[in-house]
């Protein structure tokens, strides 16, 4: 009986795949522009959608409540050596940090925002190492010392080593853990490969307990069998909060500002990044005039060459052509005329995001 | 301990304040406080219990100082807990270990003996003289790499982690160099540098930047080492890059000479493997031999047996939870890796939520009825209470709370639970001819159902009993019994009883006076049948009769069949009546709340998260969560109170695979607007946007803010991976990436 219930799911799954196909069909005829809208200035757009009342506070304020009978049972499992994994839609930040603050008292807490675009994992590390051997130390009445004796500084050592002292054989009180909060440990800053392979190896360490949040529906797929039977030792939670996406939100582009000429500082960096160091100085020359003239139509290509010239950027008009055939082709620089119709060169990025970019290329 | 740690800490780092921690890659929340209770609690356990016990209850301790009293007790109970966890989980941990390692352990002496062959072999044709200049053997069997082809008969990596392991501690232990690789090693990003690194770090203990095999040539030709063989293995050999394990392999032959290396390949697939891997200018230089490991099941059942029959280690599983762990295992990988994560989830609840689970650790080590009376005359009153209030007591009217008859209760327990354990080995034993799984007799034998039902039938009619299945449990019970229409797994045992042979059975009976050394009585009995047995068989070959084929009329007529047949039937008896009145499920005994756990909805949502579905339920069902009092009377309604995402996706739900943002973008503002904009109707086929009359709902939302909010809305829906964003060739649609639930 229930395997047939099994397989109503699977086809009430296919039916709905394909219904769903059949009324895509039928919705692409009536095809409307998003630009139908009359979409609002960005700078408004912005504005007021930072002040956006949340709806439903007190309920989200106690349903975060009730979660608290729950922290001692996840006190007890990572106790007991689990990782804890919660999931379920809202943002789990405040959560997970009321949880740490008020009941992980007795040992460290390191926070992970693995919602922000990059995340060096090494360093993170080299801070959980430093404050488990805080903890040691205080632990111990009488420093001992044959653990600060021999060691050289922790920022020094290999991720080998630092790994080696977390998972410390040689620390015989079990008990005592460096607790690593890692919000969004499917964000985009840790979801490549690398990144989840370490995190599986630091939360495999005796003395490092995990707790982690997902929000994507797809984040299982980030580990094989082996991170999560024997490294990550996930318990799961479904812990919904309807608290709204504030802070991991931030950095994603709203649907109805990016009109297709706003180039998202993000590609624009890996691009420039990928490109030779004169390339992008050659930029940088473009981006800092943009920025001293705003009000311009841009920058004559003429200008251009003597500065890049004096600064022995190029050697010739055709290197500067051959960065700027580079920098059009991704859409990083355009051009258009300005009054006095010549030619003018012009980066279509905002005024804030471009000088960011030029720090980051700095 | 949360409670106490609240009032404990005067200012907890509050969450507001972390505002520019937000935008850090990563910070220090906060570091270890000293913590008051902790040092009461780890630290004098014993001063502290004779403290608080002696005067019998908080009581009295008065009213003011009851609740600290209390608090504290918790604490310290759950400490207690926490470390009987730990003692119980590190015990059975152990075991799987030796009963893995044991399983394996004919398999890696068959390597290691191979291995030794290989060597001589080697050695006999004289290569490895370091001295000698390369090249110098002719002779073209020398250059062959000699490799072992462990088939490991998974499909998953993860349970063969730890046997490679073991073999390679195996190898060593026996003297020869070992280095375990994986496919990690070999991959193509690192390219050979990459293997030969670990290579060397491994066997030459050093690690180099520009790592050459001539080091290891040279380390192999010191005088200590080219005496003894050296083995690499790669645990996953079809994992590796092809190219990478083809330059390997070339190597390793051009340095056959100096460093003869006898490799070990771990092959999932099928002996093919590495004919698909490998080039054909690799493949010719190796020289193969097959070898198997056990599979899955065979581990299962043997670690079904350690851990839940073999030895009371004090945590035991109901009915239900074996039931899923089964069908986890049978359905989710195979691996016996997740049964064990599955079964150490199974037991981290038990003790975070049983409050008298601390005495588990107990069961572990003693026996005798006089340390358990002791043991629980020191346990406070609401324990015993609590103890008494189970409802396996009540259920057999144990009215009088004292703490001698709590400890009789638990000896009984255990006693009762050996019992079990020694009939269903006896009911495996049986099985083994038919090739039953453990696992499944075990489900079986769990059931309180059926025994409820046997026992109130009161007859031995054991075939119809178990034909019975036991109340279905929804989802869980998915598989059900496998052989429900042919009679429980159970009644086939004792109908193959009457079948066997004799030879199989004096062999059976041999077993059965073994397992059943803890009932005397059936000890007795099965003495009996074996005496019998014999007697019957007057000194007659069994050989004849050993092949396990059904019994057909023979023509010697000197034992008759009538007489096999009596102690056939006499066996078949005696199994039933060792089911009946021995095979007492756990959770029909009083007190097996202690150490039994049985909540298999808390064991399925820990281990088993379902983000794909419960992030759309969520979503769709917003109102169940927050309870607020303005939508939760909507029913399928959608009204411009509810939570914007919410909306959003449950709009999303009437479009196709391809949601157009006009069309999205102008519903959700009509929901939002309310009733007011009811006039302009757009949606046509929507069921959902029938407008009711709404009172508080503000109708004048300005523009920008309806557009912002429809900003926020995608956005999270974009967080939650439940939409793809528009592309370039589709600019005003995006992509919808879950259909249905």
């Amino acid at each position: 009986m229930d395997l047939n219930d099994g397989d109503e799911d699977e086809f009430g799954f296919s039916r709905n795949y394909f219904l769903a196909k059949e009324l895509g069909g039928s919705s692409r005829k009536s095809a409307r522009k998003l630009s139908d809208i009359n979409i609002v200035d960005e700078q408004e757009l912005r504005a007021v959608s930072a002040g956006i009342v949340t709806k439903h506070e007190n309920e989200i304020t106690s349903l975060l409540k009730s979660y608290k009978s729950l922290y001692s049972k996840w006190v007890f499992e990572l106790r007991c050596g689990f990782g804890l994994l919660m999931y379920g839609f809202g943002s789990k930040k405040v959560l997970l940090e009321d949880f740490a603050s008020t009941a992980l008292t007795d040992s460290g807490v390191v926070v992970i925002n693995g919602y922000l675009q990059s995340i060096n994992i090494k360093h993170a590390v080299i801070t959980i190492a430093e404050v488990l051997k805080d903890q040691l130390k205080t632990k111990r009445r009488t420093p001992t010392g044959n653990i600060s004796k021999v060691q050289q500084p922790f920022s020094s050592q290999s991720m080998d080593d630092l790994l080696t002292f977390l998972d410390g054989s040689d620390i015989d009180d079990n008990n005592c853990f460096v607790c690593l909060i890692i919000h969004n440990i499917d964000g985009p800053g840790l979801r490549d490969c690398e990144s989840q392979h370490c995190l599986a190896r630091i939360a495999s360490c005796r003395h490092v307990r995990m707790v982690a949040s997902i929000d994507n529906v797809n984040a299982p797929l980030l580990w094989n069998k082996k991170m999560i039977h024997t490294q990550f030792s996930w318990c799961w939670y479904h812990v919904p909060t309807f608290a709204p996406y504030k802070v991991e939100g931030i950095f994603f582009p709203l649907i109805l500002a990016s009109g297709g000429t706003a180039q998202s500082a993000k590609t624009a960096s890996i691009v420039l990044q990928s490109l030779t160091p004169n390339a992008q100085s050659v930029f940088r020359v473009l981006g800092e005039h943009q920025l001293a003239h705003a009000e311009d139509e841009g920058m004559p290509v003429s200008s251009l060459y003597t500065i890049c010239r004096e600064r022995f950027l190029v050697s010739s008009q055709m290197t500067l052509n051959s960065h700027l055939t580079e920098f059009k082709d991704h859409e990083l620089v355009k051009t258009r005329r300005n009054a006095d119709g010549q030619d003018c060169l012009y980066i279509p990025i905002a005024p804030e995001v471009l000088e960011k970019l030029l720090q980051e290329i700095g | 301990m949360a409670p106490s740690a609240i009032p404990d800490s005067p200012s907890p780092p509050t969450v507001s304040d972390n505002e520019e921690n937000n935008l850090q890659q990563f910070f220090v929340l906060h570091k270890a406080l000293p913590r008051k209770s902790s040092r009461k609690v780890s630290g004098p356990g014993k001063t502290r219990r004779k403290i608080d016990l002696s005067p019998a209850s908080p009581k009295s301790e008065g009213k003011s100082g009851a609740n600290h009293v209390e608090e504290e007790d918790d604490c310290y109970y759950e400490q207690l807990r926490v470390e009987a966890f730990n003692a119980v989980w590190s015990e059975i941990e152990t075991k799987i270990k030796d009963v893995l390692r044991e399983i394996n352990i004919s398999a890696f002496d068959e390597v290691h003996r191979w291995v030794c062959e290989c060597f001589s072999t080697i050695k006999s044709s004289g290569t490895p003289e370091a001295v000698r200049p390369y090249p110098l053997v002719t002779d073209i069997n020398c250059k062959q790499i000699f490799t072992a082809l462990v088939l490991t008969k998974n499909i998953e990596f993860v349970d063969d982690l730890l046997t490679f392991e073991e073999l390679g501690l195996h190898l060593k232990s026996k003297g020869c160099h070992v280095a375990n690789l994986s496919s990690l090693d070999f991959s193509a990003k690192n390219g050979i540098g990459g293997c030969l690194r670990s290579l060397l770090r491994q066997l030459v203990m050093v690690s180099l930047d520009a790592p050459d095999i001539a080091v290891l040539a040279s380390w192999y030709s010191e005088q200590e080492n080219y005496n003894n063989p050296s083995v690499v293995i790669i645990g996953d050999m079809e994992r590796c890059s092809g190219s990478v394990l083809a330059e390997f392999i070339l190597m390793l032959r051009e340095w056959v000479v100096k460093i003869p290396i006898i490799l070990v390949m771990g092959v999932a697939t099928t002996i093919d493997a590495p004919r698909n891997l490998l080039p054909s200018n690799a493949l010719k230089h190796l020289c193969p031999f097959k070898f198997s490991l056990g599979s899955p099941y065979e581990r299962m059942d043997a670690i079904v047996e350690a851990v839940l029959l073999k030895t009371c280690f004090g945590f035991n599983v109901g009915h239900k939870v074996v039931f899923f762990l089964r069908n986890y295992f049978q359905r989710q990988d195979g691996t016996v890796t997740s049964f064990i994560k599955a079964f150490k989830i199974a037991c981290a609840k038990h003790f975070s939520t049983e409050p008298l689970s601390f005495l588990c650790r107990d069961l572990l080590n003693d026996d005798s009825e006089g340390f358990w009376s002791e043991k629980c005359a020191l346990l406070p009153e609401v324990m015993l209470k609590n103890a008494f209030s189970f409802p396996s007591c009540q259920r057999c009217k144990m009215t009088e709370g004292t703490s001698e008859n709590l400890a009789s209760g638990l000896f009984e327990l255990k006693k009762l639970q050996k019992n079990w354990s020694s009939v269903v080995l006896c009911l495996h034993e049986v099985g083994k001819f038919q090739k039953m799984h453990l696992l499944d007799i075990v489900c079986e034998a769990l059931d309180p159902a059926t025994y409820n039902k046997n026992a109130s039938d009161n007859h031995l009619g054991i075939g119809n009993g178990f034909s019975k299945s036991s109340p279905s449990d929804c989802c869980l019970h998915a598989g059900q019994y496998s052989g429900k229409s042919k009679g429980g797994i159970i009644s086939q045992v004792v109908r193959r009883v009457r079948d066997l042979p004799v030879a199989l059975l004096s062999q059976l009976l041999n077993i059965w006076r073994k397992h059943t050394k803890g009932i005397s009585e059936i000890h007795d009995k099965v003495k009996e049948l074996q005496s019998m047995l014999k007697f019957e068989d007057n000194g007659k070959s069994l050989k004849q009769d050993s092949k396990d084929t059904p019994k057909r009329p023979s023509s010697r007529g000197t034992m008759n069949m009538e007489d096999k047949k009596t102690v056939n039937e006499k066996s078949a008896t005696l199994m039933e009546y060792m089911i009946v009145n021995y095979l007492q499920p756990i959770e029909c005994i009083p007190f097996h709340e202690i150490i039994c756990f049985k909540n298999v909805e808390l064991l399925q949502s820990a281990l088993i998260g379902d983000p794909r579905r419960t992030v759309q339920v969520d979503l769709l069902k917003s109102h169940n969560f927050l309870q607020c009092s303005c939508c939760s009377r909507s029913g399928n309604v959608l009204l411009p109170s509810m939570h914007d995402t919410s909306i959003m996706y449950t709009l999303a739900q009437e479009h196709g695979d391809l949601i157009n943002l006009h069309d999205w973008f102008q519903s959700f503002k009509e929901i939002l607007l309310g009733p007011s904009t009811k006039g302009k109707h757009k949606m046509k086929q929507s069921p959902l946007s029938k407008k009711r009359k709404d009172r508080d709902e503000p109708h004048d939302i300005s523009e920008a803010s309806i557009q912002a909010r429809f900003c926020r809305a995608v956005t999270e829906l974009q967080i939650t991976g439940l939409l793809r964003m528009p592309s370039k060739r589709r600019p005003d649609y995006v992509q919808r990436v879950a259909f249905g639930l």
